[in-house]
């Protein structure tokens, strides 16, 4: 009978990093692969960030010699009206002034799941770890209600003292435990077309870059590549569904500007997939006796964007250090592996989801209301016409004239948002910094007659006296560089202390 | 824009899709013929006849493995394993 001290199921990122990692602290391990080679069966946005040179910074130097690797600078985010018309287009990058978040600048790359699979998956055969690919590990072996192995497809057993289940969004290992069956409402399904493209025309044309298209009726992210690029955009998957996945994708591909782009670059179609992709309010429980779920299967990309591979790297090297660490104890019961779940919390993947509800709801309640969705690029269109460039170059014959017309539309449109402030965006005021919610109102302070003479700190005594909403970030116990505690700010916003 | 006429099943790759045995299972008796699984299918593998969902006899070979009929089936009728190991859908591009 085969026994070993990790067995963990899939070779994606989070399987590989967690196989990596457990061989490194001397554990017996040994992962599963279904496809032919890791990377075979998966598919992504995949664009990897700045917090991969702080976290995991060999392997981004690494990676960028890989073919289909394209470098991340900027952003470019394309707003298209209900007619189809390109309106407004601007690039986001890193700020200087942010040196120690972005060390590299804004320096992600694009790289496909061919190349970043494999090469993950070796650092873990390097590591000591075993491979088996084309095996589809179908069953968990329970005893007592404690996960003690795992059999493949073929009925063979394989014994362990913990088992690491990243095997993905529909993870067979979280549903044979009992952990959990379908998400039920929290996962979306992500269409992909795939096209291939004149790598140098690429270089002139999108240059090193995202770009993401915003439509009053469609949208999608664009993810470049050296030769190619996909486009891609997740749905909930709800009982109000009511389109094809095909026919979401062919939407974009009838915008004039995204079919300019594709002769600029001669982009032709190459490959189609889907998959699923769990965006969640809230990780469900990522651990029970025996076994511990990281990546997809645990629920946790990011509850704003949905990038998952970092947080499937980051849960990865968590997983595997509780399991040595269990292991070590002779205790990999429920109650021990618990420390998991306190592990990833405390660690920059807990804070990723500390505005879970607030960023699902807010995605939730935009993109998918074609109506309210019409407004608002309205109004990031009248917003965009404040700005000192439009103003410049509108050349109308009034300038003057010119930017109150559309201060004027702005305060048109802001009623209508009211409500959707309120109940959206109010709530992430939580997370403005106490410092500078502090510095806010002593820029105030000169300004206002007779408080002007007050101390700062009599001022923000005051303040906090005056207004219960503004006490909560004036108390002096609480943390000035973390938002406030939730139950904090909830009590503020129903007018209580 | 010529796209419109775009197949997608002429866009995925497979291996051995004579091997993947069965990896979609559904129950008929569960079965409430809500048909959210013709929605959500991009190959358009499942039909509603008589108040209930039909799959493709095909289905693995057209299949893209994505498991949204799975997630979305309310009554959990359908159940969703993965193809044999080293078999069907193969993603180059992902």
């Amino acid at each position: 009978m085969e026994k070993w001290d990790v067995v963990v199921v899939g070779a994606g990122p989070g399987g590989s990093y967690a196989a990596k990692t457990a061989a490194e602290l001397g554990l017996k391990t040994v992962f599963f692969e279904r496809g032919r080679r890791p990377g075979d069966k998966n598919s992504s946005g995949c664009g990897l960030g700045q917090r991969w040179w702080r976290d995991f910074p060999e392997i981004m130097e690494a990676l960028q010699g890989l073919p289909s690797v394209r470098k991340v600078e900027m952003v470019v985010i394309n707003l298209v009206d209900e007619n189809n018309r390109l309106r407004y287009r601007c690039g986001t990058t890193g700020s200087d002034l942010c040196a120690n978040r972005w060390p590299h600048g804004m320096d992600g790359i694009s790289i496909y799941r061919r190349d970043l699979d494999p090469f993950l998956a070796d650092l873990a055969v390097k590591a000591g770890a075993e491979l088996r690919t084309s095996t589809l590990v179908s069953d968990v072996i329970m005893e007592n209600g404690q996960v003690k192995g795992v059999r493949t497809e073929k009925g063979e057993p394989i014994h362990a003292e913990v088992v690491i289940a990243a095997d993905g969004a529909m993870s067979t290992m979280a549903r044979k435990s009992g952990m959990r069956n379908r998400w039920g409402g929290g996962c979306t399904l992500v269409p992909q077309l795939d096209f291939s493209a004149d790598p140098d025309k690429m270089d002139d044309v999108i240059g090193n870059a995202e770009w993401v298209w915003f439509g009053a009726l469609y949208g999608a992210y664009q993810v470049n590549f050296r030769d190619g690029f996909h486009i891609g955009a997740g749905q909930w998957l709800r009982e109000d569904w009511d389109e094809r996945p095909t026919d979401m994708v062919k939407k974009v591909l009838q915008f004039p500007a995204f079919q300019a782009m594709c002769r600029a670059i001669d982009a032709k179609p190459r490959e189609y997939q889907a998959h699923l992709l769990p965006w969640l309010k809230k990780p469900p429980k990522t651990y029970t006796g025996g076994m511990l779920l990281v990546g997809d299967a645990a629920g946790f990309p990011c509850p704003l964007e949905a990038e998952g591979i970092w947080h499937a790297l980051t849960s990865g090297k968590i997983a595997a250090e509780t399991a040595a660490w269990a292991i070590s104890r002779g205790d990999t019961s429920e109650r021990a592996l618990a420390e998991y779940e306190r592990r990833w919390k405390a660690s920059p993947l807990g804070k990723e989801h500390e505005f879970g509800p607030e960023f699902v709801d807010l995605w939730n309640s935009t993109i998918f209301d074609p109506k309210l969705m019409a407004r608002q690029i309205q109004l990031l269109l009248e917003f965009s016409m404040l700005h000192p460039f439009s103003v410049v170059f509108d050349w109308g014959d009034a300038h003057i004239d010119c930017f109150n017309q559309h201060l004027e539309h702005l305060l048109d449109l802001a009623p209508q948002f009211a409500d959707f402030g309120r109940t959206y965006l109010a709530p992430l005021a939580r997370g403005i910094w106490p410092k500078n919610v502090k510095r806010i109102l002593l820029s105030v302070k000169p300004r206002i007659p007779v408080l002007n003479k007050l101390p700062d700190n009599t001022f923000l005594r005051l303040v906090a006296k005056l207004s219960k909403s503004l006490a909560p970030y004036l108390d002096p116990t609480v943390d000035q560089e973390a938002p406030l505690p939730r139950e904090v700010f909830e009590r503020s916003r129903a007018g209580k202390r | 824009m010529e796209e419109m006429k775009l197949d997608f099943t002429k866009l995925v790759k497979r291996v051995d899709a004579d091997k993947t045995g069965d990896f979609i299972s559904y129950d008929e008796g569960k079965c409430n013929g809500c048909g959210l699984c013709t929605m959500v299918c991009s190959f358009n593998l499942w039909s509603v006849k008589e108040g209930k969902a039909r799959l493709a006899p095909r289905y693995q070979e057209l299949c893209l493995e994505c498991a949204a009929c799975w997630e979305i089936c309310p009554t959990e009728a359908i159940d969703f394993s993965y193809p044999a190991g080293g078999t069907g859908v193969v993603i180059e591009y992902g």
